[in-house]
């Protein structure tokens, strides 16, 4: 029994679930009715009209009501939304003691003490019917889920089940409301609108409750004689099906569960027994140590009991709901319905993978509790409660996918927890000795470990090391050095979540979210009321996670927020972006899609990536006062500052973040003296001068100002302030300025002019002004005040200024990014102010720093130059023979010091992967590349009669130098060269030896003709030549796999010897200058190579306009007219047509050696038309023709074999050799 | 619980090829003498392996430990004095006292794999005894081609210590030396290594060289471009890249002039040099 909630009050008699809030009524025998969150465990009302306990209460399935019965007699409707009793339905004649609604009719039924149940309408208020038979009190009475049935059960020892279909078929039809009425009374005795169907007799003693099954035609009922009794019923008849016995007191309430084959069933012996409903067994048993229990109730959606007794109630659930799964790179595994599955989160692909076994107890909570997926041998380890503990390992065969059938013998082993460790190796926890068993896959423990403290729980954390969850904390251990990596205070874990790096871990207690580094170093914690379930880390270092009923967002920071809001608890297993894969509690793989931008928002923020912010306020709605606080808050004023159109506002965020000139602008707009007056003592702290000024001046504060003037040194504005002063009547701002200036003289004045007579005089008299003492002291005739004697005078001179040069210089700040983006039209503003003002604050050069200037420098790439191989020659001997040498000549005995080598006797060395091409071939690629370059040659040479090798060498060298890797073993030992072979497979077999990979292969052969065709198009000739006669060196060592693919060679050979034959040609051509005869003969036989479209248009083109040029018209017009066929373009085509009119009829003015009506080959030495029928010889390996006379020649098309030379024919696959 | 194995991490640095950080990590505090003269001698192997011979050979004094004397010895045999460093080394080997030292056997072992005596090689190695010299003599089974003895070797290796650094690398070794499918559980491993400790050249050179031997020489080349990253002179680097090159159709020539350059004495470039010789004797042959 999992508890979710619990509750301390007076008795609890009735009970009933919020059908989709997380409330519960709880009734007590107090009469009060307690509303509860029992999710967030609070009360949220109270109900307390009722007189005398209240044992039955009902929420209403759609609308704000509940109803209740008490031992009052009165059945109360209630709304709990306005939290008043609606009515009261009166009738009933002793104690009530059970209340439901109907799920669709306007119906309650209620059952009491009178010994009948009656259903009321509660939309017209009144009792429709009376259903009278049972001869005591009825204990419970309520309607059937889908059909017109009402069961109730009474101390008369019967339980009656009543069928009201009449009473439906008349509420259907309101004609008769009258008729109704006066139907009423003869209801009351025995009407007919609600009939006894069945009377269940077989408790012995007097019964407590009864129940409907939700689907199957079967009740439950509970009874004084400690029994729970199941029958069935069918149209005709109901029996006893089965007892079950086992409490030891008065069975109070029994009910099927909705989605489990189970009966739930409570009893005043103080317990809670589940029976498995089909097996009548009990499965298990909940005690409590003092309370009776006297009610059950079943959530209608949700898997949720709730059970009251003498001192309270208890919201449970029988098992876990959470399904079982592990996310592995793009799927995650989970259980489901006893079937292995997973699901691919890019393609939203849901698999069955294998059926899982189903545990052999039948007791509560054996479900697939963890499981733990190694993707190199995509096995999977379950763990379950089995057994107290127990794992199961799957290997899943990688075509078994959708193989539903497929079912093999898990390996199995108790243990608390077991996970993947690494390739082949698993952990399980064996919490009786505090070790861990590390095992392999064949179930065989390889290792042993004890753990550094207490475990109650392991978990994966990278290659080699556990997570083990202690009591009050958890640490890092790893296996192989027995070395704790990390700890952390961290109490009772639940479920640990890597991101994807392997960086960063998320570990979920039950109200708590502990974020930590890979060592375990604590980075924040988060408190939840409700409780976690589950997370997983988003791209971005985000972890996002659930409670109950929220999706939330962790940032690396710890700054927390809701981005939704739940109705089921979900299990989040992967976020890609904005969508979040979760699994609900039936394992069904769903997509929640979810708005990411205010967390990106606030991530981008933090990692000061200002730009992604930018970017996230012009395109989105974000600016909410939500963002702006969290800005002020988390101290990006300044960037809060670009959100804000209200001034004020502005005004306080300018001056948090010290920009002055954006508080100069709202404090214009807003223009009342306290924000000049802050904005003052701000300019003044940066020591902008301009802006004190303004400020004060625009508050007219003209003593502060004043002031200011002095300590900066202006003093002729200290003589203005004086001036204004007054003007103003300020005799005391005269005076002080006066003093500030140092002007004496203007002091008497003031003091004169003020009346102050003595005073005057006495100033003037200090000061030595003796004519105007004089003048005073004849005014003031008698009274002229005496002065004081024995001081030294001093001269008051105001102190000089440090500086009198405007502002403060300030650091040079690097502007924000936000300042050039987004604040184009407060500078605007700005600098009208600056005009108006006529400050000197306005300077500020524009610094923003290019950003993008540091990216300029980019990578430089390699230099595509086709460097030729620095080939030296060296000293060293045959390369092939450093292995073969060392004869066995372990025979002889070492006659060393050492007993150990007496006895011992080194193997002789095997054969090395060269050899063995070299034997099981007669490939010449691949004895080129096993290095034995002799047989490749004499092979190349039997074959395609080559003699020429010099050209080969490169490719030789290459390919030698290609066959093999390198492999660094042990520190200082010499490397281990390793031949590189063709054709690996995963199912290869070891050992077993495939041919050489070789560095030359047929479609780099294409790549290459590809490139020459376009040299060819661009008219680049030896270019092209030179491309072409690589293909056609190369093409002697490559190996091909098919029979096709030599015929593919073999054409390729053809299209190339064409093409290397016509560019020799008319490379000859250019060279010929003078012989215009002989240049356009050489023309004319390019035309005759077999060619491209593309090419021969071009050939044709240049052929005919040589022709046309000499006057040779008929030939020309033959070029002419195969240009023609050739699909030229519109300028070829225009051109070809001029070309065939001019010259159509006209004659050749020489005589060219090309007649085209006969057909020729052209000598691919002596570039002369060979027509058929004439003697020729042909180049064995390359096929081109020449005259008889080069015979024994080398062929000057390949370079390579001798022309007329007796060969084999080309071999270039295995398969010619079979 | 068993006591933690404080030389666990110096000697997974050594053996991964991360000599320097194992130079810089040797600080390892509480060892008792045995793991203080393991250490040692892992520091002046490390300082062998990344060319310091001269050091080595003035910092141990002739006072120093056996096992010490033998990695001097190494340092001798590879700065160039190799026939003087045989012959004390015969010596030390034919000493009753000191010649079934495993440290000397292993330097024994390494130096007579240098001179190709693969036979006098395992006379001193075939015993075995540490985990060193278990792993040496797979790698010379391998060189001998005779990958059956060299899997007995590291079936004994996986008795004492399956999980182990070393046993992991020779199973690679060997898995590389078969071929077949054994090449993706050699793959596996240089992967486990690559998450488990910092990425080293040796272990992006082993994947590389899995990838090629799988025939993906794309991926081999991103591998190889990362370990150049990190080391642009390491000779395994260049040699694999020349040949990962070679396949790929794409030019070599710069790193091979820099590999003869740098390591005129690596096995590519010998290969290279005497191909060029072997040609120009074949072409007299076949002529």
């Amino acid at each position: 029994m999992l508890t979710k909630f619990e509750t301390k009050s007076n008795r609890v008699k009735g009970l009933s679930f919020h059908p989709r809030r997380p409330w519960i009524l709880a009734s007590l025998h107090s009469g009060v009715i307690q509303m509860w969150d029992y999710r967030m465990g609070t009360l949220l009302d109270r109900f307390d009209e009722h007189d005398g306990p209240v044992r039955g209460v009902h929420f209403h399935a759609t609308q704000p009501l509940f109803v209740s019965g008490g031992d009052d007699y009165k059945i109360k409707v209630w709304n709990y939304k306005t939290h008043r009793c609606l009515f009261t339905l009166h009738g009933h004649l002793d104690y009530i003691r059970t209340v439901q609604f109907h799920h669709e009719c306007p119906w309650i039924v209620s059952a009491s003490d009178d010994q009948t149940i009656r259903i009321w309408n509660w939309q017209s208020r009144t009792c429709v019917a009376v259903l009278t038979g049972h001869n005591h009190y009825v204990m419970c009475a309520s309607f059937h889920p889908k059909e017109d049935l009402v069961v109730s059960a009474s101390l008369d020892q019967t339980v009656r089940v009543w069928d009201i279909s009449a009473l439906r078929k008349k509420s259907v039809s309101p004609a008769d409301d009258i008729l109704r009425l006066t139907q009423m009374n003869t209801d009351l005795f025995g009407g007919v609108d609600a009939v006894v169907k069945y009377v269940l007799e077989g408790h012995d003693r007097g019964v407590n409750w009864a129940s409907f099954h939700p689907t199957l035609p079967l009740i439950v009922s509970g009874a004084d004689d400690r029994q729970v009794k199941i029958w069935r019923m069918n149209d005709t008849k109901a029996w006893e099906v089965d007892t079950l016995r086992g409490h030891m007191n008065n069975v109070s309430c029994v009910m099927f569960h909705a989605k489990q084959d189970i009966i739930v069933s409570n009893s005043e012996d103080k317990s809670i027994r589940i029976w498995d409903a089909t097996k009548r067994t009990g499965i298990q048993t909940f005690r409590r140590e003092h309370d009776r229990f006297w009610i059950l109730s079943a959530h209608p959606e949700m898997n949720l009991l709730a059970a009251g007794h003498d001192s309270g109630m208890i919201v449970f659930k029988l098992e876990r709901e959470r399904p079982a799964f592990s996310v592995s790179g793009d799927t995650v595994f989970y259980v489901k319905d006893r079937f292995l599955r997973f699901f691919e989160f890019t393609t939203q692909k849901e698999v069955q993978l294998a059926p899982i076994r189903r545990p052999g107890s039948v007791s509560l909570n054996q479900s697939p509790k963890t499981l733990s997926y190694s993707p190199t041998e995509n096995a999977v380890l379950i763990c379950s409660d089995v057994d107290g503990g127990s794992y199961e390992l799957y290997i899943v065969p990688k075509d078994s996918a959708g193989r539903a059938d497929y079912l093999q013998d898990a390996k199995k082993g108790a243990g608390g927890s077991a996970v993947f460790v690494a390739r082949n190796r698993f952990a399980v926890l064996e919490k009786s000795s505090n070790q861990v068993l590390v095992r392999n896959l064949k179930n065989e423990i390889v290792k042993k470990s004890p753990l550094p403290i207490a475990t109650d729980a392991i978990y994966y954390a990278g290659t080699g090391s556990l997570l083990c969850k202690a009591e009050d904390r958890v640490t890092i251990f790893d296996l192989q050095q027995r070395l704790i990596l990390g700890e952390l205070q961290a109490p009772s874990v639940k479920y640990v979540v890597w991101s994807s790096d392997m960086e960063s871990v998320a570990l979920l207690s039950k109200h708590a979210v502990v974020i930590a580094n890979k060592k375990l170093v604590h980075r924040c914690t988060l408190h939840e009321t409700i409780r976690v379930k589950s997370g997983a880390w988003d791209e971005n270092g985000v972890f996002i996670y659930t409670t109950l009923n929220h999706i939330k967002y962790c940032l690396p920071n710890g700054d927390s927020g809701i981005i939704k809001t739940l109705d089921v608890p979900i299990y989040i297993t992967r976020v890609i972006g904005n969508n979040i894969f979760c699994l609900d509690r039936d394992g069904k793989n769903k997509l929640v899609t979810v708005d990411a931008s205010e967390y990106i928002f606030k991530l981008a923020l933090l990692r000061k990536r200002y730009d992604h912010v930018m970017s996230m306020i012009k395109n989105s709605q974000l600016c909410g006062q939500a963002v702006i606080s969290y800005l002020q808050q988390k101290g990006f004023p300044e960037v809060a500052l670009h959100f804000v159109k209200d001034e004020k506002t502005r005004f306080n965020l300018a001056l948090e973040s010290g920009n002055i000139q954006i508080a100069v602008a709202s404090a214009k707009e807003i223009d009342d003296k306290d924000h000049w007056y802050r904005l003052g003592i701000e300019a003044l702290r940066q020591g902008n001068v301009g802006i004190v000024e303004y400020a004060y001046q625009r508050t007219k504060n003209f003593e502060r100002l004043a002031f200011l003037y002095l300590i900066t040194g202006y003093m002729d504005k200290v003589g203005f302030m004086c001036k204004i002063a007054g003007q103003n009547n300020n005799l005391m701002g005269q005076f002080h300025n006066a003093l500030y200036l140092g002007d004496a003289m203007k002091r008497v004045e003031i003091l004169e002019n003020a009346g102050q007579l003595p005073l005057a005089y006495i100033t003037a008299t200090t000061h030595g002004l003796t004519e105007i003492a004089d003048r005073l002291a004849a005014e003031l005739g008698e009274n002229i005040p005496s002065l004081p004697e024995g001081k030294a005078r001093s001269l008051l001179i105001p102190p000089a200024p440090l500086t009198a040069s405007g502002d403060w210089p300030l650091l040079r700040v690097m502007r924000g990014i936000f300042e050039g983006g987004l604040d184009a039209t407060g500078k605007a503003e700005l600098e009208e102010d600056d005009e108006a003002a006529g400050a000197d604050w306005g300077d500020e050069g524009l610094d923003i720093v290019d950003a993008s200037e540091a990216m300029a420098n980019g990578g430089d790439g390699f230099d595509a130059e086709e460097g030729e191989a620095n080939e030296e020659d060296g000293e060293e001997g045959g390369w092939d023979l450093e292995d073969l040498e060392l004869l066995p000549e372990a025979e002889t005995p070492k006659n060393a010091g050492n007993a150990r080598s007496a006895v011992f006797v080194a193997p002789p060395p095997g054969m090395p992967v060269s050899l063995i091409w070299t034997q099981k071939s007669s490939l010449a690629g691949e004895h080129a590349a096993a290095g034995n370059f002799d047989t490749a040659m004499r092979l190349l040479s039997r074959q395609l009669g080559i003699k020429n090798f010099a050209p080969l060498k490169p490719l030789f060298l290459d390919l030698h130098m290609g066959s093999h890797s390198y492999l660094h073993a042990l520190a200082t030992a010499p490397i281990i060269p390793v031949a590189v072979e063709k054709g690996w497979s995963e199912s290869a077999s070891p050992n077993v030896r495939g041919p050489p990979a070789l560095v030359f292969t047929f479609p780099q052969m294409e790549d290459r003709l590809k490139a020459a065709y376009k040299a060819t198009t661009d008219g680049k000739f030896p270019e092209a030549l030179r491309q072409f006669l690589s293909i056609l060196h190369t093409i002697p060592l490559i190996v091909v796999d098919s029979r096709r693919e030599v015929d593919e060679v073999k054409e390729l050979i053809e299209i190339v010897r064409e093409y290397v034959l016509g560019l020799r040609m008319e490379l000859k051509r250019k060279e010929l200058r003078d012989d215009v005869n002989r240049q356009q003969e050489l023309a004319a036989y390019f035309t005759n190579c077999k060619l491209q479209r593309v090419h021969m248009r071009l050939v044709l083109g240049s052929a005919m306009g040589l022709c046309y040029k000499q006057k040779n018209f008929a030939t020309a017009e033959h070029f002419a007219r195969m240009l023609l066929e050739n699909n030229p373009n519109e300028a070829q085509a225009r051109r070809a047509r001029q070309v065939q009119q001019q010259c159509s009829g006209k004659k050749d003015s020489s005589e060219l050696n090309y007649d085209y009506r006969n057909p020729f080959v052209v000598c691919g030495a002596t570039y002369v038309p060979i027509y058929r029928g004439q003697k020729d010889v042909s180049c064995p390996y390359c096929g081109s023709r020449f005259v008889p006379s080069i015979e024994g020649q080398l062929c000057t098309i390949c370079e390579l074999a001798v022309v007329g030379a007796d060969a084999s024919g080309l071999v270039c696959s295995p398969t010619q050799l079979r | 619980m068993a006591s933690p194995d404080l030389l666990f991490n110096l000697r997974n640095l050594f053996y991964l090829g991360a000599y320097q950080a194992a130079i810089n990590n040797s600080d390892v505090p509480g060892l008792d003498a045995d793991a203080a003269a393991e250490r040692d001698a892992i520091v002046f192997r490390s300082y062998v392996a990344l060319g310091s011979y001269q050091l080595v050979i003035s910092e141990i004094d002739s006072s120093a430990a056996t096992s010490l004397q033998a990695v001097k010895l190494l340092a001798l045999y590879l700065s160039g004095d190799k026939e003087s460093a045989i012959v004390s080394l015969k010596e030390w080997l034919s000493d009753s006292a000191v010649g079934s030292n495993p440290v000397l056997r292993l330097i024994a072992g390494i130096i007579f794999m240098h001179e190709q005596d693969y036979t006098e090689a395992l006379k001193h190695t075939h015993s075995g005894g540490t985990l060193d010299l278990h792993a040496l003599n797979v790698q010379i089974f391998i060189k001998m081609h005779r990958s059956d003895y060299a899997e007995k070797q590291l079936k004994i290796m996986q008795q004492i210590d399956e999980d182990h650094t070393l046993t992991q690398l020779a199973n690679a070794w060997l898995d590389i030396a078969v071929g077949g499918s054994k090449i993706r559980e050699a793959y596996l491993i240089f992967q486990d290594f690559a998450e488990k400790y910092p990425m080293t050249g040796m272990v992006l050179n082993g994947k590389a060289v899995c990838c090629m031997h799988m025939g993906s020489f794309d991926e081999a080349e991103t591998l190889l471009l990362e370990a150049l990253n990190k080391d642009a002179k390491d000779p395994e680097t260049l040699a694999n890249l020349i040949v990962c090159n070679l396949h790929l159709g794409k030019p070599s020539s710069r790193y091979l002039s820099q590999l003869k350059l740098s390591h005129p004495d690596h096995v590519l470039v010998k290969r290279a040099v005497s191909a060029e010789d072997n040609f120009e004797r074949a072409l007299q042959a076949v002529a």
